[in-house]
């Protein structure tokens, strides 16, 4: 029989909501998570498993940069492992306007604090000698990282049960019930649970959501693809951007490799939008055997498609309602896997004490100020027409 | 792009059939068939479950498809009705609009050869992929000579090119006894026919007739292990079973043997199908998780039809390949009518004409696939690989263990299994999939799904009925980088590709 009344409940089961979760029951919170299908099914447990520092999005770059130093401790911390490997990402240019931004990346970083490697293409070629005689140079992140997805969701979220957390799978949210400007409780497919605060990390649905509570935010979803490899031999240790593709080489050796034109789609609240590959997956896998040569003869063995939410400005949204006011929400735009380990941190601070120790201030949500209505159609942002 | 009315994959006994009926009608109809596949590819048992025992003519392309030919006579029967049959063509992805999904301009289908794959668009399509081995592990299933019945059948006599010499068959169901008498008609002695259950399980008279040429049956016995060496499986030691599947002790049997040919079960390819997201229904009767079809087999999307094994199969198919042309027929009639090629009346009296035909009565049989895997577990050991591409023994999937290569211990994690992760909702063998990497190897998960299942409903408690399928992800085929990326990139795909939600042009601008 499920719990009836939590101090928190946490929606969704993707990393941010299960880091958030474990943050807040290690400190003593009666904590439920609810999630309408299984943990990680969304984007958390579909994304490549990128993590760094993030000197391309400035107002990201302290949250990033916490991440970056609480995900080294997390195997160990949590008690499982996340497959997290810390050898670097590697930022590979295969035309000049590429490295021309890549630089801006490093001033950034530079007022920043982070350590950023500028490498010419003897260099790259010399970290990584599978990389196409194409490339222009790059630049190398020394605490980038990668980690598996999959494993790092089930980590927290066995880590957040081991602390006494409840887990409802299969358990969605249909409303709110509120009185004086707070949400008093969740009402879910199970039956309603009585909170004293709610955190909403609903991913894709997270629009929706807020729509229940009267609060309109601006987020689009979209479907975008990766492929898998056959098992290699050790090629590279750190993640690897270039060409138009993010990736990383697994531990097991598969090269995971996702990037190209994403497709706008609408969700509904409950329902598991569907997530097919298209033909696109072909023309990933030129772009890799354009990258990496030597690879052209390896076959793909799988692909995948994720949905992840956007904000207008591809940037995550952390804040606390006005109205009601007991309401703390997180977006990623699709950086919540890299920033997963600071973001359990950070909300559950604001769940706490109202405030957080991280700068996020250029993650709330009133920088959007009135968005106009069709933001969407304005941004070509909108589903193909059936 | 090209747009084919009618596409049907799989030249076996029912594709063909559907593709003659329909190009009969006046349709314009492609027969596509993966093989001959490659040397490489059998190498990683795909489709199939080839057991390396493989000679080395298959390197020979020509004189496959000369073998091919000769083992489907109704191929050419086809060619002449005007079918374009496609040999040593996969296909390896199929793809449709959906809502989530909308930027095709039709439904279609990813088609490889050796050298390069394309895409093509349909109005029709006919899946008749056929069916794979079932596969439970044993000590020694990784050596060469542990293969399925229908890679045995394969390389019998599509290929013939088999290098076994003396087999042991698992299994006395129709499917075990026609691999024996299939196998002897090539040369091959057949050592022993080994069942779990008391009595033989197939048609009374193949069995008859296989005793009267000197088979052994080994009814109430299961497999305890497979030796051998390098150069694959040399003997295999049999014991006997009690009711309870438990060994006998002191009833072990060693025989000599360079084979071990699984005919345990078979199960429907249904990879294509679950690419289209077709609605699929465990059907035990049937070989687990079919597509829904009806009389006239269509499947749950317009202008898909299925026939043959891959509809579902039971073991009174295996003697009467009528059922499979039967089903294939009626596929064939279905996309002719519902192209216009033939009017409603003329589809209804062909129909009539089939349908005549006496239906089987088929028996669920995952009871049988459960009593073997228990004789196999008890006499084998939980140590035991059940996925060998990613080396993942059944104790290591039952305990959601973390690949071996993680090398990861800690006392959270020794407190976690299927059991403890039933308590948070039903089994669900993807998400054991992930964590275990279960099914991720180079085979596709193709040897090791069933087991996977059948060992979760057992240790879950969960009815087999009730474990979700597991997905298939394109491409289905292991398809090189070089062969799957498309040689015809448009220039519009370059331009507007983006690294990560913004587009290149603006990242580079």
């Amino acid at each position: 029989m499920p719990s009836n009344r939590a101090d928190v409940v946490v929606i969704g089961g993707g990393i941010s909501g299960l880091s958030t979760a474990y943050h807040l029951a290690r400190v003593g919170k009666d904590v439920v998570v609810v999630e309408k299908g299984i943990v990680g099914a969304e984007a958390s447990g579909r994304n490549g498993g990128m993590i760094s520092e993030r000197t391309d999005e400035p107002d990201l770059v302290p949250l990033a940069v916490e991440s970056v130093r609480l995900w080294p401790t997390l195997d160990d911390e949590l008690g499982y492992p996340t497959e997290f490997v810390q050898k670097g990402r590697l930022q590979v240019a295969v035309s000049e306007a590429e490295m021309g931004r890549y630089l801006t990346e490093c001033e950034v970083g530079e007022r920043f604090g982070v350590h950023v490697d500028v490498l010419d293409p003897g260099e790259i070629r010399d970290l990584v000698p599978c990389v196409t005689d194409r490339n222009l140079g790059g630049i190398f992140f020394p605490k980038g990282a990668h980690a598996n997805p999959q494993r790092s969701v089930q980590a927290f979220a066995w880590a957040f049960q081991d602390k006494g957390g409840k887990l409802y799978q299969h358990t969605a949210v249909k409303g709110f019930k509120q009185a004086g400007g707070r949400v008093t409780a969740v009402e879910t497919t199970t039956g309603d649970i009585e909170a004293d605060t709610v955190v909403c990390a609903a991913g894709p649905q997270t629009a929706l959501m807020l729509e229940l509570v009267g609060v309109r935010v601006p987020l689009a979803t979209a479907r975008a693809e990766i492929i898998a490899t056959a098992p290699l031999e050790p090629l590279f240790e750190m993640a690897l951007v270039g060409n138009g593709l993010y990736g990383r080489q697994a531990k097991k050796g598969n090269l995971l490799y996702g990037g190209g034109p994403h497709e706008w789609i609408d969700v509904d609240l409950t329902g598991d939008p569907g997530k097919p590959n298209t033909p696109l997956i072909r023309n990933i896998a030129r772009r890799l055997a354009d990258l990496f040569p030597g690879v052209a003869d390896v076959p793909a063995i799988r692909s995948w498609a994720g949905v992840i939410e956007q904000a207008p400005d591809s940037l995550p949204i952390i804040d606390i309602l006005d109205r009601p006011s007991n309401f703390v929400f997180v977006s990623a735009s699709a950086h919540g896997f890299a920033i997963a380990a600071a973001t359990g941190k950070v909300v559950s601070e604001l769940v706490l004490h109202g405030e957080s120790s991280v700068e996020i201030s250029g993650l709330r949500m009133d920088r959007f100020g009135d968005v106009a209505p069709n933001w969407r159609e304005e941004l070509g942002w909108v589903p193909i027409p059936r | 792009m090209e747009t084919k009315s009618l596409v049907v994959v799989g030249a076996g006994v029912a594709g063909t059939a559907a593709a003659i009926e329909a190009a009969q009608s006046g349709v314009q109809v492609t027969l596509i068939d993966e093989n001959p596949i490659s040397a490489s590819m059998m190498g990683l048992d795909v489709p199939q479950f080839f057991g390396k025992r493989v000679a080395d003519t298959l390197s020979d392309k020509e004189s496959m498809l000369q073998r091919m030919t000769a083992a489907n006579p109704a191929l050419d029967e086809a060619a002449a009705a005007g079918v374009d049959v496609q040999l040593g063509t996969c296909v390896w992805g199929a793809f449709r609009n959906t809502e989530t999904s909308r930027k095709l301009d039709g439904p279609q289908l990813g088609l490889a050869d050796d050298k390069q794959s394309w895409v093509i668009k349909y109005d029709r399509l006919i899946v008749a992929a056929g069916s794979r081995d079932l596969v439970i592990s044993f000590a020694g299933s990784n050596l060469a000579g542990a293969m399925g019945a229908n890679g045995a059948h394969a390389l019998l006599s599509r290929y013939q090119a088999s290098t076994s010499r003396r087999m042991v068959i698992l299994g006395s169901g129709n499917v075990g006894l026609h691999t024996a008498k299939m196998a002897r008609a090539n040369g091959i002695e057949v050592v022993a026919i080994v069942d779990v259950f008391p009595s033989v399980r197939g048609d009374g008279s193949l069995m008859k007739e296989l005793q009267q040429e000197g088979v052994d049956f080994y009814t109430s016995h299961t497999l305890k292990e497979a030796v051998g060496s390098e150069d694959g499986i040399e003997s295999v030691v049999l014991v006997a079973v009690n009711e309870d599947n438990e060994p006998v002790s002191g009833s072990e049997k060693t025989i000599a043997a360079d084979t071990v040919c699984l005919a345990i079960g078979l199960v429907p390819n249904i990879e294509l199908l679950s690419l289209l997201d077709c609605d699929i229904s465990f059907k035990s009767e049937l070989g687990g998780y079919v597509p829904d079809h009806d009389d006239c087999m269509r499947t749950s999307l317009e202008g898909v039809y299925v026939a043959g094994d891959v509809a579902g199969l039971h073991d009174g198919m295996v003697l009467n390949p009528e059922i499979a042309r039967n089903q294939g027929r009626l596929a064939g009639i279905g996309a002719a009518e519902s192209l216009g090629a033939i009017d409603s009346g003329e589809a209804r009296a062909r129909r009539a004409e089939i349908r005549a035909e006496a239906a089987a009565r088929p028996a669920a049989v995952h009871l049988v696939w459960n009593q073997w895997l228990q004789s196999l577990v008890n006499v084998g050991g939980m140590d035991v690989l059940a996925c060998e591409c990613e080396e993942v023994s059944r104790a290591e999937l039952i305990d959601l263990q973390p690949p071996r290569y993680l090398n990861w211990r800690s006392e959270q994690m020794s407190s976690r299994n299927v059991r403890t992760q039933v308590k948070d909702g039903p089994v669900d063998p993807d998400q054991v999939r992930r964590l275990t990497r279960v099914g991720m190897g180079q085979c596709q998960g193709r040897r090791c799904r069933e087991q996977v299942s059948l060992l979760l409903a057992a240790e879950s408690g969960t009815d087999l009925a009730k474990v979700p399928f597991m997905s298939y992800r394109p491409p289905v085929r292991p398809l090189p980088l070089s062969v799957m990326w498309p040689h015809d990139e448009t220039d519009e795909m370059r331009e507007n590709w983006v690294k990560w939600f913004i587009p290149v042009s603006r990242v580079l601008g």
